[in-house]
């Protein structure tokens, strides 16, 4: 029912000012979720980072009236915080308070994001946090996100996605409050704005948000670029070099279908067969860690998935008007590391050939066609959910999930395999030591060779022998290999 | 026979009724009603229905983590185990227990700690008889050949290696290994490196662990969501009912008094910021008397967002990017750890003392009342909110039960926070917070 009065309201309202997305409910607890349609993607070509540091400032500094230790002070008690995730088109600001804490809470929820502070101190800790995040969180401590991150950076080269949401350290260092204040400026405009509002909230409440964000102005001064990503002629690799005991991979190529597209319910069959993130169903999973106790985990994706070491479902309002179908493959040991990223694209190649069989369909229609109440199960993943579906202009997740699974073929799934997928024209990240040794190992037909610890079956071993010298199309030429200091420096 | 056996039967079902009761404690934190009821197996249930329409979460709590792990050469083993359970049994093989999933809409887990491994589904309510029977199933029936346990061996060793680009882990493991010299918490979770590499030769072993703790009377079953508890009981009874009780307790190693500091050093082999732990030994888990809650009052106080410290070292002189305390809540006596990331490793020493002296500090001084307050509203709000959906709450419970194997002690350790005053928390760090049960790990990268 809250969905046939909100669709109107979104179309009557959308582009031209304020949207609101509201799903009131009897819990004690009300959660916040202001998106602005911003990122990024705005960031000024020399200023990578920028659409970050400014959300970073709101939530993690003082307002006008307020130090930060004193916005510190005040949410303590409550076990609240205002919370800010940046990506490429959407800047989040969130958070969650008891009922009893409402109007407190968000009377520093709102001085935080209308009034903000702006002082030094906070800009210099924040920006020092940024750049230590690139150097150690990234670079130094978590191979795998850096792996998908130098991804999708060479996926987008040339367009406005083309740097990480964090930026570069080079950039961040030069960076200034004045920067962040003209961003702020800018692109903090009613225009771009979503309020997200969940539960026991009165109607008077919503009412007051919005009269208070209507103070901000009217327009984004810039309005997002559309993307288009640069067509990728050969499969190429880009290797970054460190000291690390594996080799991280993370490959892929952008694809032109997104939530609410044609095609997007029979890549998500596709995505969950191929490779349900953090599911041991999955074609990769199986074939990899089950079969052949290579590593951790492998995974597909069609849409932007970070933080997936940590996070066990996909995170909300990281929506993108371009997306790349990714495979994710966690670090293998360096004597079959080579020979893993040939299995992972000869089971590629095996679903783009065979497509998905029926038996395998029906059940990955099923389990979608349930798992979504699993994703919405909480009012903050359905808020955010409601956001996202705000943004792709469809209606809600799981009706349209649901709705579209029910109509959908098992041909209409092959076919959009077929269309969307390909072997070629890839480009593969890897994390690595020694890098010209990878680089030898994954060119040409090699052969790369795995040894078990333990007898496999004959079938397992004589597949081995085709996988270790599956051609994936990479020449020496195309192989960069890159220090890990230089990436996002 | 079998009428005697059946008699036998009825009696213990007659006894485990008279345990089943609606806890009603005096001060209530945890917002639910639920039922806990022991089955004569020796096996648990609680159920606790919450407002989660058509969404049920079944957790599995195994009172075994790796503190159970009492062999030289053989850490890590309940966490490969918490990997070997999705191997499959003759009725539900692997790929069948994956489609069953996959039908159910289930989502599906596992963690495991020191004190506990947890099997955890969220899933659809229609689908709770067949979760059920393929829950009861592996944890009975298991079965796995040599060559799959030799390949999921492979699988636990990708974890080790996802894990180790972060000097995090290293400093656990020697923080660990540094302040512990017989108890099992010597070691971390994943166990030692060798240990996990030897672990394709242990199958037979393997088994022996399974034999020893996938028994009722260490399990737990915990059913959250859309559920009537009248139904759930039934349920586990046709499927768990047949488990057969176990009779093996573990030998764990009292950890002798620490005489004196220790210190170690870690040398990370890339550039990374340098990192600092402060650990004292602490108590184990306790909700009969107040120490759980001042040390975790305490370590929150000083050391938390709000502290005079972190505004001092990471907001104003802006010298550490992160800085926290950990309190203990282990079955037996475990650390209570301060952690600071420097920005510069010249400031090292000094911070080091600045953490030592705000330590020695608190236990002259009184923490001011107001802040007290602060702190229990947090803790009170904090709890509450956490207790959004079926998933959370079976999650929260799941680690309390670890602890005591029942919910109740939720409320008793939250009255323990509410009573708590000043005094109690000086107390607690003049007890445990002292030189000589102090472990310092220091880590430091290569030099670019």
């Amino acid at each position: 029912m809250k969905w046939l009065a909100l669709i109107p309201l979104l179309s009557v309202c959308a582009m031209a000012q304020m949207r609101t997305v509201a799903l009131p409910g009897k819990t004690p607890v009300v959660t916040l979720r202001l998106v602005f349609t911003t990122g990024a993607a705005q960031d000024p070509a020399d200023k990578p980072g920028l659409a970050r540091l400014t959300a970073e400032m709101l939530s993690g500094g003082g307002t006008k009236d307020l130090t930060y230790k004193q916005v510190v002070d005040q949410l303590f008690p409550m076990a609240a915080n205002v919370g800010s995730q940046v990506d490429q088109e959407m800047t989040v600001f969130s958070g969650a308070t008891h009922i009893d804490n409402l109007d407190a809470y968000y009377k520093l929820f709102r001085a935080m994001l209308l009034e903000p502070g702006w002082r030094e101190e906070d800009f210099k800790r924040l920006k020092d946090n940024a750049i230590n995040s690139l150097k150690v969180g990234l670079r130094g401590n978590n191979d795998e996100e850096l792996g998908k991150e130098v991804l999708l950076s060479e996926l987008y080269k040339g367009t406005p996605y083309g740097h990480y949401s964090v930026g570069t350290v080079s950039a961040l260092e030069k960076m200034t409050l004045d920067d962040v204040k003209q961003f702020y400026k800018q692109h903090y405009a009613q225009s771009n704005l979503i309020v997200g509002i969940a539960g026991g909230y009165t109607p008077e409440f919503l009412d007051r948000i919005k009269k208070d964000f209507a103070t901000l102005p009217a327009k984004d001064a810039a309005p997002m670029a559309a993307i288009h990503p640069p067509a990728i002629d050969h499969t190429r690799a880009i290797i970054v070099e460190k000291n690390t005991r594996s080799v991280a991979y993370s490959f892929g190529f952008p694809i032109d279908v997104k939530r609410g597209d044609p095609d997007y319910p029979a890549l998500l069959v596709m995505q969950s067969y191929f490779g349900q993130h953090r599911d041991s169903g999955g074609v990769l999973f199986q074939h990899i860690r089950e079969i052949r106790g290579i590593n951790y985990g492998d995974y597909a994706y069609i849409e932007y998935f970070p933080r997936g070491g940590q996070l066990m479902e996909p995170p909300q309002n990281v929506a993108r008007s371009s997306q790349a179908f990714q495979i994710w493959i966690r670090p293998a040991e360096t004597p079959q590391a080579a020979f893993t990223l040939r299995l992972a694209v000869y089971e590629l190649n095996k679903l783009i050939k065979n497509g998905i069989p029926q038996a395998d369909f029906d059940r990955t229609k099923e389990f979608l066609t349930k798992y979504v109440n699993v994703l919405t199960k909480t009012k903050r993943a359905e808020l955010g959910y409601a956001i996202d579906s705000a943004y792709y202009g469809i209606p809600n997740y799981n009706s349209y999930i649901k709705d579209a699974l029910a109509k959908l073929t098992r041909d209409q799934v092959n076919a959009a395999i077929r269309k969307h997928l390909r072997t070629d024209r890839m480009v593969i990240a890897a994390v690595s030591a020694k890098a010209d040794d990878l680089k030898k190992q994954i060119i040409g037909t090699g052969p790369s060779t795995i040894e078990y610890n333990s007898p496999k079956p004959a079938e397992i071993l004589a597949e081995d022998k085709i996988v270790g010298s599956f051609d994936i199309g990479l020449r020496a030429e195309d192989v960069k290999i890159v220090p890990v200091d230089s990436v996002f420096q | 026979m079998l009428c005697w056996s059946m008699t036998a039967r009825l009696i213990l079902i007659f006894l485990a009724a008279a345990v089943v009761y609606a806890a009603d404690p005096p001060q209530k934190t945890f917002p639910f009603s639920y039922t806990q009821e022991d089955l004569p197996n020796g096996l648990r249930l609680v159920t606790i229905p919450t407002d989660s329409p058509n969404i049920v979460s079944v957790y599995i709590v195994v009172q075994t983590g790796s503190r159970n792990e009492v062999e030289l050469g053989k850490t890590g083993f309940a966490h490969l185990f918490e990997h070997m359970m999705f191997r499959g049994t003759e009725k539900y093989p692997p790929a069948k227990y994956d489609e069953m999933l996959k039908r159910a809409g289930a989502a599906s887990n596992a963690s495991t700690s020191n004190d506990l491994t947890v099997f955890h589904t969220t899933f659809s309510k229609e689908d709770l008889p067949q979760i059920l029977d393929m829950e009861a199933d592996r944890f009975e029936n298991l079965k796995y050949s040599l060559e799959a346990f030799k390949t999921e061996s492979g699988a636990v060793l990708g974890e080790y290696n996802k894990n180790s680009a972060n000097p995090g882990q290293k400093m656990e493991e020697v923080l660990q290994d540094t302040a512990f010299d017989r108890h099992t918490y010597k070691h971390t979770t994943m166990g030692f490196l060798k240990d996990i590499q030897d672990m394709p030769n242990q199958y037979d072993y393997s088994i022996k662990f399974f034999d020893r703790y996938y028994r009722p009377e260490y399990a737990t079953i915990i059913v959250t969501g859309d559920v009537d508890p009248k139904a759930v009981r039934p349920l586990v009874d046709k499927t768990f009912g047949g488990w057969k009780r176990g009779s093996y307790h573990a030998d764990i190693p009292v950890e002798p008094k620490q005489q004196g500091p220790r210190e170690a050093h870690v040398d990370w082999p890339s550039p990374t910021l340098p990192m600092i732990t402060i650990a004292y030994k602490g108590p184990a888990y306790t909700d009969a008397n107040k120490e759980t809650a001042a040390l975790d009052v305490f370590s929150t106080l000083v050391f938390g967002q709000n502290s005079e410290l972190y505004q001092k070292l990471i907001v104003r002189e802006q010298k550490l990017d992160s800085l926290g305390a950990n309190s203990p809540a282990s079955v037996d006596p475990d650390l209570f750890t301060i952690r600071a990331r420097l920005k510069h490793v010249e400031d090292m020493a000094e911070i080091r003392q600045e953490i030592l002296d705000t330590v020695k500090r608190f236990q002259d001084e009184l923490v001011p009342d107001d802040k007290l307050d602060a702190v229990k509203k947090r803790e009170r709000y904090g709890f509450t909110m956490r207790l959004d959906n079926a998933d959370t709450v079976a999650q929260t419970v799941a680690e309390y039960v670890a602890l005591k194997r029942t919910p109740d002690t939720i409320d008793k350790l939250y009255t323990q926070y509410a009573a708590l005053t000043p005094e109690d928390i000086r107390e607690a760090a003049r007890k445990y917070l002292i030189d000589s049960g102090r472990t310092i790990v220091t880590l430091t990268g290569a030099a670019k």
